[in-house]
């Protein structure tokens, strides 16, 4: 210590110093790239529609196993695809993580696999009962890459006090529901509530038509499109897009959709102002929330077509999670996703977030405002959300956005459905 | 006794210090030199590096990435979005720079009296400033309400104006003056404070000799308290230049670009192409020309205020 306080310091060397203290400061604030939480805690970030469940399987395993311990935080749907994806592309991802099943989005199981940083989840017993309609949605080439506990159907929900005042009942085919939309506004009461400012909630009603005046009359429409040999432009996605205008030009949504929000839609419907709402089942415990009884809620299909045959409906796996593949307790997260792959685990995981399990075991219990929707699935008359086979993460936004243009009288049809196709060929 | 016989003295010279351009005393750059590879090491090689993933396909997750040159760049001439977003951005610059200046320089004049309440409007225009824009936003989406019994639209009815009821944010051909005026609302008082420290430096002396000179108020501010303003006319003005052409927060928080690309801006749009489409390639290169064009407007304005202090 002495010697180095006698030593004369040239300014060259204090500037060295200086320097390496600098240096060894900025380093030490760029690292600490762990890729799990800190204190042996399981770092998770879940997808806020799936927090009832996720939350009622981790207290269960906690309780099964004492020494577990994990630090959960949720992510709303716009934010999973952006702060989650940049903690990914950080290399600080969270040990366990919401990703979206099949392809489509920046955050699906096919582009993060592609990308390697997804954990391989095919030697678990779960994986063996994925319905083989469903394997798109969670295997990448063979391997399977996610966890999800069911299916989500997407129709829609509707406030029964409403329905009750106006006088009217779940509609079965189009004309029908124009017909119970005309009723409910003359009744002063909003037919559907539309907060298309959330720019996911833009693109569902489109979903709800597509099976109807697509898939029913093309059901491998997605292989053709692949193949080149269809487009959006040349196909129902017209018709139902046509659909869609028709409901505002009617006046059948709540003045300025664009501008309301799926909050605001939400409290719409719960409280009897609107009464129907197209919207995935998942969201069911929202709307049970906002109305004054969680029974004044209940679902149906959209009728797409004045053909019952053809009213099919979209029915897809909802958001899964995955064990991150650069996790120091990989084997820790695995473990936990193969006790959420349990039937009893599965079957209160869907309970939880009103969606159908992912299998049966003959003591799944199906929440009862389903019910209108387990037939279609039975008759395979149930088409997986269009996004996940699309083959890039720009067709989805693209969509988001030409519905809003729509709704706003700044394009037509058209020029939408040539803008969603111009991003369906872009590279993937 | 012998005489000691000290040593001849040989005059040392004074150290030369060394002079700097503009005759002062130039201090010595090695100084820097700890800030400088600070500023290096958290700033231009990350810049550096990040710039080289322009020239690549990078998704921005994952190793794998090509070299495709000059691809993107290319991409970016015909890319619809990213030219409306141009266009967005050159509009909410223009705005901002025009009306939080104007606005900002009035608030200044008027707040630089003798008015005994000046100091509390001081501090009334200048809190937003202080407050995060992303609070900010959300205020004033909540403001721009569409519901008819909400916000603004509800403030119009009260007072006879229910005719001119709006959907704000979500008609694509208002939503971004919307959005410029929730920005300049918030920045003005930032406007009015540098040009306030610059109406502080105005003699006093000159407006005295000028009204016996028989100056009215118009010809005081034209002649006298205009010219000196320039120093801080070219703060405001490059500040709020910058500013504008790198406009996200509220952007992202108050529309999401939307409705459609109605208020997409350059920095919405590298934004998106990064975390939402997958192509951080892409959104690099769209991130370089943005960064370079800020970097020319910025010199060309400052070469021309700079210009203008001098002969004012």
């Amino acid at each position: 210590m002495a010697s180095v306080i006698e030593r004369p310091v040239s300014r060259r060397r204090l500037l060295q110093l200086m320097g390496g203290a600098a240096a060894v400061g900025t380093l030490a604030a760029c690292g600490g790239k762990s890729s799990g939480g800190g204190g042996g805690q399981l770092k998770i970030i879940g997808a806020g529609s799936q927090e009832a469940g996720l939350r009622k399987a981790l207290e269960e395993y906690k309780a099964k196993n004492a020494d577990f311990d994990y630090n959960l935080s949720f992510s709303p749907a716009d934010q999973l695809q952006t702060a989650l994806r940049a903690q990914l592309a950080a290399g600080n991802a969270p040990d366990l993580h919401a990703v979206y099943p099949g392809n489509g989005s920046a955050m699906s199981m096919v582009q993060l696999s592609k990308a390697n940083l997804l954990a391989d989840l095919s030697d678990q017993a779960w994986t063996q009962k994925i319905p083989s309609g469903f394997k798109g949605a969670f295997q990448q080439d063979g391997k399977t890459r996610i966890f999800s506990p069911g299916t989500s159907v997407l129709g829609v929900i509707y406030n029964k006090k409403a329905f009750a005042t106006a006088g009217v009942q779940p509609p079965t085919t189009w004309s029908e529901l124009l017909t119970v939309c005309e009723t409910l506004k003359k009744k002063g009461i909003v037919p559907l509530a539309l907060g298309a400012q959330t720019p996911w909630v833009t693109q569902l009603i489109n979903y709800a038509l597509v099976p109807g005046t697509v898939y029913a009359k093309q059901p491998d429409f997605d292989d053709k499109m692949a193949a080149g040999s269809a487009t959006f432009a040349g196909s129902g996605w017209a018709d139902a897009m046509n659909k869609y205008l028709e409901l505002q030009k009617r006046g059948f949504f709540n003045d300025n959709p664009n501008g309301t929000t799926y909050e605001q839609a939400t409290s719409m419907v719960g409280t009897g102002k609107a009464a129907m709402v197209v919207q995935v089942s998942a969201v069911l415990q929202a709307y049970r929330e906002a109305a004054p009884s969680p029974d004044d809620i209940g679902m149906f299909p959209l009728p797409a077509t004045d053909n019952v045959a053809d009213n099919w409906i979209p029915g897809g796996i909802v958001v899964g999670i995955a064990v991150s593949a650069k996790s120091k307790k990989a084997d820790q997260g695995r473990k936990f996703i193969e006790f959420c792959g349990r039937p009893d685990v599965v079957n209160a995981w869907a309970e939880a977030v009103a969606c159908v399990p992912l299998y049966s075991d003959g003591e799944a219990k199906v929440d009862p405002v389903l019910k209108p929707f387990l037939p279609f699935l039975a008759d395979n008359k149930a088409v997986p959300f269009m996004d996940q086979r699309w083959p890039n993460a720009e067709v989805q936004p693209t969509h988001f956005a030409v519905v809003q243009e729509l709704l706003g009288g700044k394009t037509t049809v058209d020029g939408a459905l040539k803008k969603m196709d111009e991003a369906y060929r872009k590279r993937a | 006794m012998t005489a000691v016989m000290s040593p001849p003295v040989t005059p040392v010279p004074p150290p030369v210090r060394r002079v700097g351009r503009r005759g002062g005393i130039a201090p010595p750059w090695l100084f820097a030199a700890p800030a400088l590879l600070v500023y290096a090491l958290v700033m231009l090689y990350p810049s550096i590096v990040g710039a080289g993933s322009a020239f690549t396909d990078w998704s921005g997750v994952g190793e794998q990435r090509s070299f495709v040159g000059l691809a993107n760049f290319k991409q970016l001439l015909h890319d619809d979005q990213a030219l409306g977003a141009l266009r967005n951005t050159l509009f909410l610059t223009v705005a901002i720079v025009v009306v939080q200046n104007g606005l900002g320089l009035l608030l200044a004049l008027g707040v630089h009296t003798t008015i005994k309440s000046r100091m509390v409007l001081r501090v009334i225009f200048f809190a937003p400033v202080v407050v995060s824009p992303v609070m900010v936003s959300f205020l004033w989406k909540y403001v721009y309400n569409p519901a008819p019994d909400a916000g603004l639209n509800a403030a119009l009815n009260a007072v006879g104006l229910g005719s001119l009821r709006q959907d704000w944010l979500g008609n694509p051909s208002l939503a971004i003056w919307s959005v410029a005026f929730t920005v300049i609302w918030q920045c003005a008082g930032y406007s009015m404070v540098i040009f306030l420290a610059g109406l502080e430096g105005v003699p006093q002396e000159l407006h005295e000799s000028a009204m016996v000179d028989g100056a009215g108020t118009v010809a005081r501010f034209r002649h006298i308290t205009w010219p000196l303003l320039a120093p801080a006319v070219t703060i405001n003005v490059m500040l709020s230049t910058v500013g504008g052409l790198t406009l996200f927060t509220q952007i992202i928080a108050m529309t999401n670009g939307g409705p459609g690309y109605a208020t997409d801006t350059l920095s919405t749009v590298l934004y998106k192409q990064a975390f939402v489409f997958g192509k951080f390639g892409y959104s690099t290169a769209v991130a370089l020309v943005l960064a370079i064009f800020v970097a020319a407007v910025s010199f060309i304005q400052i070469g021309y205020l700079r210009s203008r202090e001098t002969a004012a």
